[in-house]
């Protein structure tokens, strides 16, 4: 009897997970293997502002119980970082010196905050939201009533923005570009939206880049970043939410066609007959606009995800459905996107 | 010739005796052994070791392990422990390096001392105690009646083998000398006053001593360790013999047909006591 | 689980031999002891002497008094992959599994703990081996870095590490210790920035102040402690597992404090120079397992016969014959209470616990000269080796009060055997004017003359002054716990199964059973009246013993002529809290439960 084929997938977000429990349906029989750098079972990311809602403790923010790996027989990895891909020999090398062999790989590793280059050097007092732990040592650092500051304002990040003004907390936006992040707004489109978010007290500045951060400031706040136009903006916290870079960087030696993302045709398959991507760390083939295209929002990640999960198994089926999240203002003010649920 | 004796009444002579003070180590109880028994002359052996070095019975505990020689401790007015077959040794042991300011005499048969008891010998030995070491070595199993022991003679008929014997008899000497003995002799009971000054050395040695003494059984053995034979047979050792030089003490041990009555070998050397002494200075860190 | 206030968390170190795995253990025991914690701790060694066996120390901290180490660990730290991942599945949800995720060697697919780790367990994986490195220049201080790694994740107070670590290096040359100092400080270095996602919680206020106080002591240990302080003057012995430790710390201690130590020959000569020694009138005793209990049957007749006062420490391994050298057992307790020829009823002590180990060897020589018999104290090898946390100042009581000797008896006619009210006969000893007198394995008659016809008067004797030991003062003989009253399910047990009896008695209470739980120390002779108002109360009594026959059932069923309920088990290991709550809760007639994971709920995202 042959071993049955083993299904390695690097990631455990949506796509991961997604991917995990369709090919687990699919298949009693293969092994099935989740490598992440997380140290916790799947969570949704979109949650974690939940923290300041009272949802402090991890097990809450979890998608399924732990018990539910042993029941669907998926093999979690956690902490575990991988260092290389032999797409060729079909062997992962994980950091720890361990390699694993797989038949089929699935790349959903997402995409890691990207951060304005001019701030790079000041990377240590700029707080990250990416993972459960940096958002819980936002909430410990942040006193009770505080104040953030937040560079960008994507999505996700406006998503928690609402939250903590919600939750008595005190937020200012420094817009740019990548506000609203996935959605691609001109500064005029960004208008309207930034003053509804204005008119839900957040203090917004839009017309001056941020230049530098700096823990010595000159009253009791603990941050302050200073603009373009020397204005002095101070705070207990700095966040920055300017979108997602695709991380990539263990693939570069596997023998996939990798742009900004990994490059999928329309089946998720990369260009290894062994591997497929999905999820934010992925562009597809759109074969009318003749390019490779990101598609974000957890909707459609974990539909790629089920569909790459599919299409190991021996299909064929076609990404082509994009669940777009719709962003506007009502005509109470308020602000509404598809993207949240305030 | 009919002269008249006269009678000699028990109690007058036991008077007779007390007065003298030479029987004040015996209790008592008088010996159960069979009349004849060669084990009366170590009895008085050994009583007048003690007299001669003036130990106090207080200070005297006799340890004796099972078989006709171990009923010993009970013909004494001293301390007395008698123990189980083959461990006289062990006990008389403990009660030393309990208390050495006491005078330890264990007393055995050949089948206590060599059979089941012969694992205990090497380690007494070695170690030094300082005890005196009575084997009263009949060749035979007397209390049970007669069966064969580790020193009973090749082609031996007892009740237990009564087809002859077939296993060569250990010899004793040479065990004890090998096993690091300071102080191994040999003592016939037919020698009673020799007997009694070889018990008096033994027992002056500072250390280990081993004596072995041989005996008749007048009641199971009527032919090989009789009176008669061993008459026969022993005799002192050399006037030269040198009794630090333990390869000659092994030539004369191994002469078992002609068994030679004396002090084999003589060593000082550091008793288990003032060996502990000197453990217990180096512990305390002031040695 | 428990409902326990407070502080509860058991920590696993497992390695190969050669990485410091026992060291590191009782480097954490002794300074969770000094914080003032509880602490109940086992090692466990690879059955080869040396190589590259399995060890781990298993260590429990408490802010209450623990009764055995628990089911699951809280946290398992790796030092040596292949032999912990068969433990990572004694790690409770939510706990900690602490590995070196930084190896130099490549493993084979399945050769690295973190891809063992259930999704409940949290992983902490850092550079153990490289920081052992950088701090000391060898990977051989990596079983200190985990500690300071450790005392930073679950904020173990860092003054009572160093203080150990210097204490436990004192000896050595001072760059051992800084070097040592240097791993410990590293470790905290990198637990600093990590964040932590497990549950397990230490709170340092529970830490009692009496740190000082209390020593961490092996049941062996406790063992030779309580001979120490209870004067011992003679000890023989010869090596057998899992015994022999009592003997090498007596090798140590009794020599400069006066005492008389010697390595005999075999078993045999242990306990006949140990009695010969009480003969004479000394604190002697000897240790040994059940191989070397059965060599000495024979000699302990003899005790009892000759009325000689001695102590003999038995530490039960698995059995019969060689058996199980290196696991537990409690399978001799019928040649403790039994064994040799003849009714030779002796006293058996069967102490549950280490502090009990420390006070009944202290209390044995005291009871043994009482009674004028020997003393068996009957503990086993998980007793033996497990550490327990003891505050031994407050017992300082077992030493022998100056001997009164007796007038002398000038006739000649001391009666050692005097047959008494209290059955109880005057005692001398060698050295003693005017006492002479011999003692005997034969039956004999009050001088201690040989004598058959007084045989059942002297029987009598031996067996009637046993009878008031067991309100012996000072001494714990049997305990109840629990629920007061009428109960449903009372459990007995015996030695050192009783903590995980008393663990599963407050489990079963937590879940609403009425249960209570007797602990019998005092087995020979056995305290009936207790035992009998125990079985009054209870609807059901359960014996859990670690032995095959049931012995102990046997002789309480013998004694009171009622039947009881036995687990019975022989696993090499002690047994399962959740085995013995089983039964209770099947004698309660209560439904069981389902295991640890029902206590999630599903996150509803």
């Amino acid at each position: 009897m042959a071993s049955p084929i083993h299904h390695v997938i690097i990631g455990s977000g949506s796509a991961g997970f997604g991917a995990a429990k369709t090919l687990r349906a699919a298949d009693q029989n293969c092994r099935v293997t989740m490598i992440t750098m997380d140290s916790l079972p799947f969570y949704q990311r979109y949650a974690l502002p939940q923290i300041f809602r009272g949802r402090q403790d991890w097990r809450e923010l979890l998608e399924v119980p732990p018990a539910k790996y042993d029941e669907l027989d998926i093999k979690l990895r956690r902490r575990t970082r991988v260092v290389e891909v032999d797409g060729s020999n079909q062997i992962i090398s994980l950091a720890h010196q361990e390699t694993v062999a797989y038949d089929r790989l699935l790349v959903c590793t997402g995409g890691r905050s990207y951060l304005p280059e001019n701030l790079t050097s000041q990377v240590d007092l700029i707080h990250s939201f990416g993972s459960y732990e940096a958002a819980m040592q936002v909430f410990k650092d942040l006193p009770k009533g505080g104040s953030v500051i937040m560079i960008g304002g994507d999505m996700i990040g406006i998503d928690l923005a609402l939250t903590l003004l919600d939750s008595g907390y005190k937020v200012t936006l420094i817009a740019n570009q990548q506000t609203f992040w996935p959605h691609d707004l001109t500064a005029k489109q960004q208008k309207p939206l930034l003053k509804a978010l204005e008119a839900k007290g957040m203090i917004v500045f839009s017309d001056s880049r941020p230049i530098g951060v700096s823990d010595k400031c000159t009253n009791s706040a603990t941050r302050c970043v200073t603009l373009e136009d020397t204005t002095e903006v101070l705070g207990d916290v700095v966040l920055s939410f300017c979108g997602l870079s695709p991380a990539v960087e263990f693939m570069l030696g596997a023998d996939v066609d990798i742009e900004r993302g990994i490059l999928v045709n329309p089946e998720l398959r990369t260009s290894n007959e062994t591997i497929w991507a999905a999820g934010d760390v992925c562009q597809i083939w759109h074969d009318t606009e003749k390019t490779y295209k990101f598609y974000h929002g957890w909707k459609n990640v974990r539909m790629m995800g089920e569909l790459a999960a599919r299409n190991m198994l021996g299909g064929h089926d076609i990404f082509d459905v994009n669940v777009e999240d719709q962003i506007g203002v009502e005509p109470d003010g308020q602000l509404k996107s598809t993207f949240w649920t305030h | 010739m009919n002269e008249h004796v006269e009678p000699v009444y028990l109690e007058e002579k036991l008077e007779e005796i007390r007065a003298d003070g030479h029987q004040g180590y015996r209790s008592k109880s008088l010996p159960t052994w069979c009349p004849g028994c060669g084990y009366y002359s170590m009895a008085e052996g050994l009583t007048f070791a003690l007299r001669r070095l003036e130990i106090a019975y207080k200070d005297v505990v006799v340890v004796s392990g099972i078989g006709c020689a171990s009923r010993f401790p009970f013909f004494f007015k001293t301390y007395g422990f008698h123990t189980l077959h083959g461990r006289v040794l062990p006990v008389a042991t403990g009660v030393k390096i309990a208390n050495d300011a006491l005078t330890v005499v264990a007393v055995g048969g050949d089948g206590d001392a060599f059979a089941i008891g012969g694992g205990h010998i090497p380690h007494a030995a070695r170690r030094n105690i300082d005890m005196t070491y009575l084997v009263f070595d009949n060749g035979i199993y007397g209390l049970t009646k007669g069966q064969t022991s580790p020193t009973s003679a090749v082609g031996f008929k007892t009740s237990s083998t009564p087809y002859e014997n077939s296993d060569v008899p250990l010899n004793p000497l040479m065990m004890l000398l090998s096993y690091g003995a300071s102080w191994v002799g040999q003592a016939y009971a037919g020698h009673q006053h020799d007997l009694a000054d070889m018990i008096t050395q033994a027992m002056s040695h500072k250390g280990f001593s081993f004596l072995r003494i041989l005996s008749p059984c007048v009641t199971f053995d009527k032919t090989d360790n009789t009176y008669a034979n061993l008459n026969l047979h022993v005799h002192d050792l050399p006037q030269d013999h040198d009794t630090s030089n333990l390869m000659a003490a092994m030539q004369a041990a191994s002469q078992t047909d002609k068994p030679a009555l004396g002090v084999y070998f003589k060593d000082d050397r550091p008793t288990l006591a003032q060996a502990m002494n000197a453990t217990a200075t180096r512990a305390s860190g002031t040695g | 689980m428990m409902n326990r206030t407070g502080t509860d968390i058991q920590i696993a170190i497992c390695g190969s031999a050669g990485d410091g795995t026992i060291a590191s253990g009782d480097i954490l025991k002794r300074a969770a002891a000094l914080m003032g914690f509880n602490v109940i701790a086992f090692d466990v060694y690879p059955p080869e002497i040396r190589g590259f066996g399995k060890c781990i120390s298993r260590v429990r901290i408490s802010s209450q008094q623990s009764y055995s180490l628990k089911q699951n660990s809280d946290v398992l730290i790796s030092l040596n992959d292949t032999h912990a991942i068969p433990h990572v599945g004694e790690v409770r949800d939510f706990g900690a599994v602490i590995y070196d995720d930084n190896l130099i060697a490549n493993v084979p697919e399945g050769g690295h703990i973190s891809g063992h780790i259930h999704p409940a367990q949290i992983p902490y994986g850092f550079s153990i081996r490289q920081i052992s490195e950088q701090a000391t220049n060898s990977a051989r201080s990596r079983n200190i870095v985990i500690l300071g790694y450790l005392a930073e994740l679950f904020d173990l107070p860092r003054e009572h590490f160093r203080k150990i670590i210097r204490d436990k290096f004192a000896t050595k040359p001072r760059a051992v210790t800084d070097d040592n100092i240097k791993a410990f400080n590293a470790g905290l270095l990198a637990g600093s920035g990590v964040f932590k996602l497990d549950d397990v919680v230490v709170q340092k206020v529970d830490a009692k102040g009496n740190g000082a106080d209390a020593e961490m002591m092996t049941g062996n240990g406790a063992v030779a402690r309580g001979f120490m302080e209870a004067g011992i003057q003679c000890y023989f012995g010869y090596p057998i597992t899992p015994a022999t430790s009592i003997m090498e710390r007596l090798a140590v201690e009794m020599p400069p404090a006066g005492g008389k130590f010697l390595q005999t020959e075999d078993e045999i000569s242990a306990i006949a120079a140990a009695i010969g020694a009480g003969y004479a009138g000394t604190r002697a005793a000897t240790a040994t397992s059940g191989p070397g209990l059965a060599l000495m049957a024979e000699m302990l007749g003899l005790g009892v016969m000759a009325e000689v006062p001695v102590v003999v420490v038995v530490s039960q391994r698995g059995g019969p014959s060689t058996g199980l050298p290196t696991k537990t057992e409690q399978s001799d307790l019928n040649l403790a209470v039994f064994g040799g020829s003849g009714d030779a009823q002796r006293i058996v002590l069967a102490p549950t616990n280490v502090e009990g180990c420390y006070r009944c060897a202290g209390r044995a020589f005291e009871i043994a000269e009482t009674y004028q018999t020997p003393v068996i104290v009957l503990i086993d090898l998980y007793l033996s080796n497990r550490y327990e946390t003891v505050i031994p100042s407050a017992h300082k009581q077992f030493a022998a009060k100056p001997r009164v000797p007796l007038a002398p008896n000038g006739d000649g006619a001391f009666k050692r055997f005097e047959l008494t009210e209290n059955n109880i006969s005057p005692r001398a000893i060698p050295g003693e004017e005017g006492l002479m007198h011999t003692v005997t394995g034969l039956e004999h008659n009050e001088l201690g003359r040989p004598n058959d016809a007084i045989h059942m008067d002297m029987n009598t004797k031996r067996h009637e002054k046993l009878k008031p030991a067991v309100n012996f003062p000072g001494l714990t003989v049997s305990k109840r716990f629990g629920d007061e009253g009428k109960v449903k399910v009372g459990i007995l047990g015996w030695g050192s199964t009783f903590g995980e009896i008393l663990e599963t008695m407050y489990e079963a209470q937590a879940e609403g059973i009425s249960c209570a739980a007797m602990k019998v120390v005092m087995l020979s002779p056995l305290p009936v009246e207790s035992i009998a108002a125990f079985f009054a109360d209870c609807d059901e009594i359960l014996v859990p013993e670690v032995n095959y026959e049931g012995q102990f059932a046997n002789i309480v069923c013998g004694a009171l002529g009622k039947p009881v309920s036995r687990l019975n088990q022989t696993n090499g290991a002690p047994m399962a809290v959740a085995d013995i709550l089983a039964e209770v809760r099947r004698l309660s007639g209560k439904k069981p439960k389902t295991g640890q994971s029902d206590t999630f709920t599903e996150a509803a995202l």
